[in-house]
C-alpha cells in the first residue's frame, strides 16, 4: 500500500505513509484501549477478548476468508465514500445506492439463463454498479440543478432504496414460496470463491486501485479534486462544476453499487432483504479511517472486517456481545475526526494540504 | 523521536490492564497473570519495533485459550451440550431470542452446559451455526424464521447434532431437525376476540413489524379475523414497519408513534406485535389512561413492566416450554423430525383479572376451544 501522492518526494515516501498513517493508526489503538476498559468495567477479560476476535479474524483459512469476504464490501462503500469526498460531496447514500446494485446484480443474475460464466458474471457486476451509478447520479443532478444539498438527498434517497428493493424482493421478483427474496442467481452468474478466499476482495482491490489512478492520475481526476478543494476557483479555471459533480456522485454511486453486485454475485446468492443491513453506512466509517485516501481504504477496510468476522468467535470464546464491535468502530471514528486529541498524543503537525476535505458540501 | 509518545502511552495503558485484569478475576489468576504478562512481552516487543502494537497482540493471540473455557468439553459423550444462534438482535430482547434462551437454560439447570451467540449480521447465521456444530454441541437451537435455510444446511452438514429451529416451518422434513412452529393466526384471534369485547370506541389498532415476515402477518389477519368474529364492523387499524428486517424489530420510537397515531384515530385497544417495535407501541398506550394494551410471543407484563398500566393480556407462543420439551426428547434419544406445533395462547390477565367480565372470559374460552377442534376458522391461509 502506499499513500503517496507526489511522485517526487520519493526518499521520504516511508516517512510519508508512516505520517499519513500514524493518526488513524493511533486512533485504532486509542479506540481499542478504550474498548479494553469498557470491557473491564463490564467483567469482562480483554485480553481473552481481543485474543478470540483476532482467533475469529485470523485463526484459520476459513475465518481469513470470512475477514476478506466482510471487508470486501467495505472497501468498495468506503471508496464510494471517499472518492466523494474528493469531489467535495458527502455521500451518505452509499447504502442505497448499495442496495441498487445487490438487487439489479440479483435481477441478471436469477432472470437471464444460458449464458457463459465469462459473459454473464461480469454483465450482472456491471449492470448492478450501473444501477448504483444512476442512483447516486440522482443526488448529483439534484444538488447541480436544484441547488439541493447531496446531504440530505442521499440520506433520503437510502428510504427509498431500502423500500423499493424490499417491495421488489417481496412482489415482482419474489422467489417461490414465502421468504421474501429473489430466485438464487444461475451458477454462471456467480463470483467464485477459490477456498476460502472469495475472489470478489480482489475486485474490490482492483477497484481501490482505479479509483486511486482515476483520482491521481487523470485529468478527470484532477477536475474533481479541484471542484471538491474550491468549485468557483474550478468555474474559473474553466471546469464544467455541474457536469463534475454529477459524474463525481456517478462514480461514487457505480463504486457502492459494485459493492452490493458482489455481495450478490459472491456471498449471498440471491438478493434478500436485510442482508446488506448497514454496509453502505460502514462506508463512512472506512473512508473517515482512510482519511479518504482511496489506498488507505483497503487496510482501514481489512481492519473493521476482521473485527466484524471475529466478532462471534469473540462471544463464544469470551463472552463478550458482538456490540463491543460497534462501539470499538464508533471511537475509532470518533478519534480519527477529533485527531486533535490524537495529535496531541503523537505530536504530529497538521501539514498544508494534509487535511481532509469533509466540510465544503455543508457550507 | 516524536513519535514515541504513543508507544509509551500505549504500554503504560496495557500494563494498566494487566494489573486489573489479574486483579479482577481472582479464580482464574493463574492463567490471566500468564496472559497478561504475555501481552506486556507483546507489547513491548512492538514498541521496540515500531510495529502497530493491536497488530502484534493479535497476531500473538490465537495460541492462547480463554481462561473462562474450564467447563466440560462437550466433545465428550458425558457432557451434554445445548447452544443457541439468535437472531439478528439481543438474547435479552424480551421476546424471542429471550423466550427460546429461557428454554435452553431449563434444559441448563437440567445440568446440560449451555451458552449462546448473539447474531450480528444476517450473513453470519451459518458461521455462528458452525461454532457450535465443531465445538460438539449436541443440541443447537436457532431461534427465527430468518435462518430457516442456514439450520437446514447445518443439519445435514452434522447429521450427529440435533437441530431445533424456532419459527421455522419444515417444507421437507430432515431427521435431525424440528422446526418449532406455531399457529400465529390463532394466538392473533384470541387476541383480537378480546379486544373486540374490550373496546368502547369500536376502533382497535395493532402496531406489528414488517409484513416481510410470514409469522407477523399471521398475527395480525388473527387479530383482525377475532376482531371480526365478535364485531364484524369494529374499525381496525393495522400499520406495518415500513422499514427492512434490520430495524422493523428494533424501533421502539416508530412503535411509539404509531400508537399514538392510532390513539389519535380512536383507538382505546392496541396490539403490539414485532419485537422492540411493538414493546414502543406498548409503553406508549401505558402512558394514556383507560386505555388497553394486548402484547406477544410472550407474557410481556413480565418482559415489559413499563407497560402494566394498559397491558391485559398478550397473545402468546409458548416458546419456552417447546424448546424445553423439545431438548429434553433430544436427550431421551426421541428428537422428532419435521414440524413440531408449539402451543399458542392468552397470557394471564394479572392485574385487570377483576376487570375482565365473567362473559368475556367464557366467550373467550368458547373461542379457544372452537380453534382447538377446528370449528371456528382465522381464515389465515399463507401462500
Amino acid at each position: 500500500m502506499t499513500t503517496q501522492t507526489d511522485s517526487k518526494a520519493k526518499p521520504s515516501r516511508l516517512m510519508a505513509i508512516w505520517r499519513a498513517a500514524s493518526i488513524p493508526l493511533a486512533a485504532v489503538i486509542l479506540a481499542l484501549l478504550v474498548g479494553a476498559v469498557i470491557l473491564l468495567i463490564s467483567g469482562a477479560n480483554p485480553i481473552a477478548a481481543y485474543s478470540a476476535l483476532a482467533k475469529g479474524a485470523f485463526g484459520s483459512t476459513a475465518a481469513f476468508g470470512r475477514t476478506l469476504e466482510k471487508a470486501t464490501p467495505l472497501i468498495l462503500g468506503g471508496l464510494a465514500v471517499a472518492f466523494a469526498f474528493k469531489g467535495g460531496l458527502f455521500n451518505i447514500g452509499g447504502q442505497g445506492q448499495l442496495l441498487f446494485g445487490a438487487i439489479v446484480a440479483a435481477g441478471v443474475g436469477f432472470g437471464i439463463d444460458g449464458l457463459p460464466f465469462i459473459i454473464h458474471m461480469p454483465l450482472a457486476l456491471l449492470m448492478g454498479s450501473l444501477a448504483g451509478a444512476l442512483y447516486g447520479a440522482i443526488p448529483g443532478a439534484l444538488k447541480t440543478y436544484t441547488g439541493a444539498r447531496e446531504v440530505i438527498t442521499t440520506i433520503m434517497l437510502n428510504f427509498i432504496a431500502i423500500n423499493f428493493t424490499d417491495w421488489l424482493a417481496d412482489g415482482p421478483w419474489k422467489d417461490e414460496g414465502i421468504v421474501a427474496r429473489t430466485p438464487a442467481i444461475a451458477e454462471a452468474a456467480a463470483i467464485p470463491t477459490w477456498g476460502n478466499i472469495p475472489a470478489g476482495f480482489f475486485l474490490a482491490i482492483l477497484a481501490a486501485v482505479a479509483t486511486w489512478y482515476l483520482l491521481y492520475r487523470t485529468t478527470t481526476g484532477y477536475e474533481i479534486r479541484t471542484v471538491g478543494l474550491n468549485s468557483n476557483a474550478a468555474k474559473y479555471a474553466g471546469i464544467k462544476v455541474s457536469y463534475t459533480v454529477i459524474l463525481t456522485m456517478a462514480i461514487s454511486g457505480f463504486l457502492a453499487g459494485m459493492g452490493g453486485a458482489i455481495e450478490t454475485l459472491g456471498v449471498v446468492g440471491r438478493y434478500q432483504p436485510g442482508f446488506n443491513a448497514g454496509l453502505g453506512f460502514d462506508g463512512i466509517t472506512i473512508a473517515l479511517l482512510a482519511r479518504t485516501n482511496p489506498l488507505g481504504v483497503v487496510p482501514a477496510a481489512l481492519l473493521v472486517g476482521a473485527m466484524q468476522a471475529g466478532s462471534s468467535q469473540m462471544q463464544f470464546d469470551a463472552h463478550v456481545p458482538f456490540q463491543i464491535i460497534d462501539v470499538i468502530q464508533a471511537l475509532i471514528l470518533f478519534f480519527v475526526s477529533a485527531d486533535m486529541i490524537v495529535r496531541w498524543i503523537v505530536r504530529v503537525q497538521p501539514e498544508e494540504g494534509e487535511q481532509v476535505t469533509l466540510s465544503t458540501s455543508w457550507g | 523521536m516524536r513519535y514515541t509518545k504513543i508507544w509509551l502511552v500505549a504500554v503504560i495503558f496495557v500494563m494498566a490492564l494487566s494489573l486489573a485484569a489479574c486483579g479482577g478475576a481472582a479464580p482464574t489468576q493463574a492463567p490471566a497473570e500468564k496472559e497478561a504478562a504475555a501481552e506486556e512481552a507483546a507489547a513491548e516487543e512492538s514498541a521496540a519495533e515500531q510495529a502497530s502494537a493491536d497488530e502484534a497482540a493479535e497476531e500473538e493471540a490465537p495460541a492462547e485459550e480463554p481462561a473462562a473455557a474450564a467447563e466440560g468439553d462437550c466433545s465428550s459423550e458425558e457432557v451434554f451440550c445445548v447452544g443457541l444462534v439468535t437472531d439478528v438482535g439481543e438474547i435479552d430482547d424480551k421476546s424471542f431470542n429471550q423466550s427460546a434462551w429461557e428454554g435452553v437454560q431449563i434444559a441448563g439447570e437440567a445440568g446440560a452446559q449451555v451458552d449462546y451467540i448473539e447474531t450480528g449480521d444476517a450473513k453470519d447465521y451459518a458461521a455462528n451455526i458452525d461454532l457450535f456444530a465443531q465445538n460438539g454441541y449436541d443440541v443447537i437451537v436457532t431461534v427465527g424464521f430468518a435462518l430457516g435455510e442456514a439450520t437446514a444446511t447445518a443439519a445435514s452438514n452434522y447429521p450427529d447434532i440435533d437441530f431445533i429451529g424456532v419459527d421455522q416451518f419444515q417444507a421437507e422434513p430432515v431427521d435431525n431437525l424440528a422446526g418449532l412452529i406455531f399457529p400465529e393466526d390463532k394466538a392473533g384471534f384470541m387476541a383480537g376476540a378480546l379486544a373486540a369485547q374490550l373496546t368502547q370506541s369500536g376502533t382497535i389498532a395493532a402496531v406489528l413489524g414488517t409484513d416481510l415476515v410470514p409469522p407477523v402477518v399471521a398475527f395480525k389477519e388473527g387479530y383482525e379475523a377475532g376482531a371480526r368474529h365478535i364485531n364484524p364492523d369494529i374499525n381496525l387499524i393495522s400499520t406495518f414497519h415500513p422499514g427492512g428486517l434490520d430495524v422493523a424489530f428494533t424501533d421502539p420510537e416508530w412503535g411509539a408513534s404509531t400508537a399514538k397515531q392510532a390513539i389519535d384515530q380512536g383507538a382505546d385497544v392496541i396490539f403490539g406485535a414485532g419485537g422492540k417495535t411493538g414493546n414502543g407501541a406498548l409503553i406508549e398506550v401505558a402512558g394514556h389512561e383507560g386505555l388497553f394494551c394486548i402484547g406477544v410471543d410472550t407474557d410481556q407484563w413480565e418482559t415489559v413492566p413499563e407497560a402494566h398500566p394498559c397491558l391485559v393480556s398478550s397473545a402468546m407462543k409458548l416458546i419456552t416450554p417447546g424448546v424445553a420439551g423439545l431438548i429434553e426428547m433430544s436427550q431421551a434419544g426421541q428428537f422428532p423430525s419435521g414440524n413440531f406445533v408449539g402451543d399458542v395462547g392468552l397470557a394471564p390477565f394479572h392485574d385487570f383479572e377483576s376487570q375482565i367480565s365473567d362473559e368475556i372470559k367464557a366467550s373467550l374460552e368458547e373461542i379457544n376451544t372452537g380453534l382447538l377442534d377446528g370449528s371456528i376458522e382465522t381464515g389465515y391461509n399463507p401462500g
